[in-house]
């Protein structure tokens, strides 16, 4: 089963094509996305004195890789990559259609944002560890969001919850340490539930390759079996109402950029993986588990949001703002229709970009003021203006007030709720933005009374302020630019045919 | 204790649910272990094991390389334990580590090797290697200053390394990502093995060893 890979394989085309134009059909970015950060992390890893610059530089390819096989997808639609050859179901196959090139390129992107933001934030020896390890994540991120093959995507997992675990035990601390070790149960045991789902499936259907399981599947205790191991393991890690118990310790308590890459897209790898078995291998299970998810989601986004009003400490609330926004993405399991995955892909977007803003600039108004007290906040941050802007533009697409990618996103799965008749769940998106509008604001109005300066805060670098703030403004211009990503998800049609 | 009230029955029933799931189980589907035996002339190596890993499913191992990489990461990233100093011994484990090591080291080669056509291979071997290394440093063995910068960590990224290069290379001469040429096959994982042992020997043994060497000495 070898299928063409990249552009040019006519003839006459790639004669009328210019030399630059060859160049980025014929190769394959699709390993290059996975093997750069690879090699980036082993580069780092090796030569510790010049990690910074080598990190910096491979984000900065790792974007122009995703444009390459954006270019790639644009020209000759979804692409199947067959590693060694051999095809599945005997090799693993990459596959790459319009959601796993948004997954990729938000992972880019919000990429380059964390090595930016942390080529100032860690000390020297603290940077030596950091390095490496990110390069490794993001390389993990890629090959999970590429992947076609159900096992290979479990050991994908597994480099992704190791480089987290490591990356939060990087904060100083038993607080940070005793979280991590947490963190490293929960994925462990979420690992292994998936695993076992693996087994029943290749036991069953004799495959991993996703596209055979999909033609072979058919009801069976097995299959049941399965489905909600593999549901349990991912809903762990995606940390779903209850399961999210873990989450705002480990989250609050990493280091800032580390914070920003847990909360924007370690959490949403697992989902991803999620929905692509829920839109390939699981449309047999029925509506009532639909409903379950979608019960439970909304739960997180009441509960998430609750919890948030109610913390002392900035990371804490903005971590359980994180259990709200991911409920959001587990309303579009009951909708189930074509316009209803965009939205809550689109809720993904836009969260994992502001999200990333949020902590950052908390770890700003962190690093200034040596707190992170909500009640003491205005003393610190009436002298991070571009860090308070940041904070509060983030806050608009959290809140889903336009022009915002929070706005386009609930405003499709509204669109949705209304279309198929369950305008229940278009009632949650409006709670949980009511409730996401307090947290906002309850942090906001600290900033605006006066208060005396009481003691002297720290130099914030400005690379750190301005990096937080220009992610900020990616999630305002997701708002007004909505098309061009809305398009990038039709490649391949994803998410099947009709609205 | 309330809350083992509700873990006791929730547990039985996954077990329940589990079981039944196991017993109901319909047989396997013999399609994808045919395909492995027609394509094993074209795998390199006879023993359908090392081919699924090398060759096969070779991408899956380059990950897994990865994977045993990162736990080290993590684990010199922690800061490390005090660093112990240099002791004597006793005079049991002295006598018994100079007897183990040598055979260790020969078994761990005699594994690599075998590993193309019968059980065997770099993550067997690798272990050996590995309990040699943790039982030379139960002895209080060092290693020396020279070589535990750079040249430590070359011996481990070598395995995930060479896969890569390998990876890369055939990417460049064959047009595709780790497709070995059927004449030279056999070889070229054979050489992906031996780094690979050489790797996971050195992360295991640096893995006891708790921190980065060099750092805890600071």
């Amino acid at each position: 089963m070898n299928f063409p890979t990249g552009a040019g394989t006519d003839h006459c085309k790639r004669m009328k094509l210019l030399p630059m134009e060859l160049i980025l059909g014929e190769v394959p970015w699709i390993v290059v996305l996975i093997i750069l950060p690879l090699t980036g992390g082993m580069a780092c890893f090796l030569f510790p004195t010049i990690s910074k610059s080598l990190g910096l530089l491979t984000s900065l390819a790792v974007i122009s890789c995703v444009w390459g096989l954006g270019w790639q997808l644009e020209e000759d639609g979804a692409q199947r990559y067959a590693i060694g050859g051999w095809g599945a179901p005997l090799g693993i196959d990459l596959y790459a259609d319009g959601l796993s090139l948004v997954m990729v390129a938000v992972a880019a992107l919000v990429g380059l944002g964390i090595s930016v933001y942390s080529s100032s934030y860690f000390r020297r020896d603290k940077a030596n560890h950091f390095w490496p390890l990110w390069l490794f994540l993001c390389g993990a991120l890629n090959a999970l969001f590429l992947s076609s093959d159900i096992f290979n995507l479990y050991v994908t997992l597994e480099l992704l919850g190791l480089t987290a675990v490591a990356l939060v035990a990087l904060a100083d601390g038993s607080e940070a340490l005793t979280s991590a070790m947490r963190y490293l149960l929960i994925n462990l045991m979420g690992s292994l539930f998936y695993l076992l789902g693996v087994a029943f499936l290749y036991h069953s259907f004799g495959s991993l390759d996703i596209a055979i399981l999909a033609q072979r599947v058919e009801p069976s205790p097995a299959v049941w079996a399965a489905v909600g191991l593999i549901s349990a393991g991912l809903l762990l890690k995606t940390a779903l109402f209850p399961m999210h118990f873990w989450l705002p310790a480990a989250h609050a308590s990493a280091p800032a950029p580390v914070s920003a890459l847990l909360s924007a897209l370690v959490v949403k790898a697992s989902f991803y993986i999620l929905l692509r078995m829920w839109l390939e291998i699981f449309p047999i299970v029925g509506i009532s588990f639909a409903q379950l998810l979608g019960l439970l989601g909304s739960a997180a986004v009441l509960w998430g949001g609750i919890q948030a009003l109610r913390q002392t400490r900035l990371k804490l609330l903005v971590a359980y703002s994180t259990v709200s926004q991911l409920g959001y993405l587990f309303l579009a399991f009951p909708l189930g229709m074509s316009i209803a995955w965009k939205g809550a892909l689109y809720m993904l977007l836009s969260h994992a970009v502001a999200k990333a803003a949020m902590f950052m600039a908390a770890g700003n108004i962190l690093a200034a003021g040596g707190h992170d007290r909500i009640a003491d906040l205005s003393s610190i941050t009436q002298r991070l203006p571009l860090t308070l802007t940041a904070f509060s533009l983030a806050g608009i697409s959290i809140m889903g007030l336009p022009p915002s990618g929070g706005f386009i996103a609930k405003w499709l799965l509204l669109e949705a709720s209304i279309q198929s008749g369950q305008w229940w769940w278009g009632a949650i998106l409006l709670l949980g933005g009511l409730l996401a509008a307090a947290y906002v604001f309850r942090v906001v109005s600290h900033v605006f009374t006066q208060a005396e300066a009481t003691h002297e805060a720290r130099e914030v670098p400005a690379r750190m302020e301005w990096t937080a703030l220009v992610l900020a403004l990616v999630v305002i211009f997701l708002g007004v630019f909505a098309s061009w990503p809305l398009a990038m998800m039709e490649i391949g049609s994803p998410f099947g045919g009709g609205s | 204790m309330d809350r083992n009230r509700w873990l006791l029955p929730l547990l039985l029933m996954l077990f329940v649910g589990l079981g039944y799931a196991v017993l109901s189980i319909p047989e396997p589907v013999e399609g994808l272990p045919k395909m492995l035996v027609d394509n094993m002339e074209l795998g390199g190596v006879s023993n359908p094991v090392t081919a699924v890993l090398l060759n096969f499913r070779g991408y899956d191992t380059l990950l897994e390389m990865g994977v045993l990489l990162v736990a080290l990461l993590g684990v010199w990233s922690l800061g490390g334990m005090p660093d112990y100093h240099e002791s004597s011994p006793g005079l049991v484990l002295d006598i018994m580590s100079r007897q183990l090591v040598p055979v260790l080291i020969i078994v761990a080669g005699y594994l690599l090797w075998v590993g193309a056509d019968a059980p065997g291979g770099a993550f067997q071997a690798g272990a050996l290697l590995g309990a040699a290394g943790v039982l030379l440093l139960l002895c209080g063995w060092r290693i020396g200053n020279k070589c535990s910068g750079l040249p430590l960590r070359i011996l481990i990224v070598l395995g995930l390394g060479m896969f890569v290069m390998a990876g890369t290379g055939l990417l460049l001469i064959e047009g595709e990502f780790l497709q070995y040429p059927p004449p030279v096959a056999s070889e070229l994982i054979l050489i992906i093995e031996a780094a690979a042992t050489l790797s996971i020997g050195t992360t295991l043994a640096a893995m006891f060893l708790g921190s980065r060497p060099g750092e805890a000495d600071k």
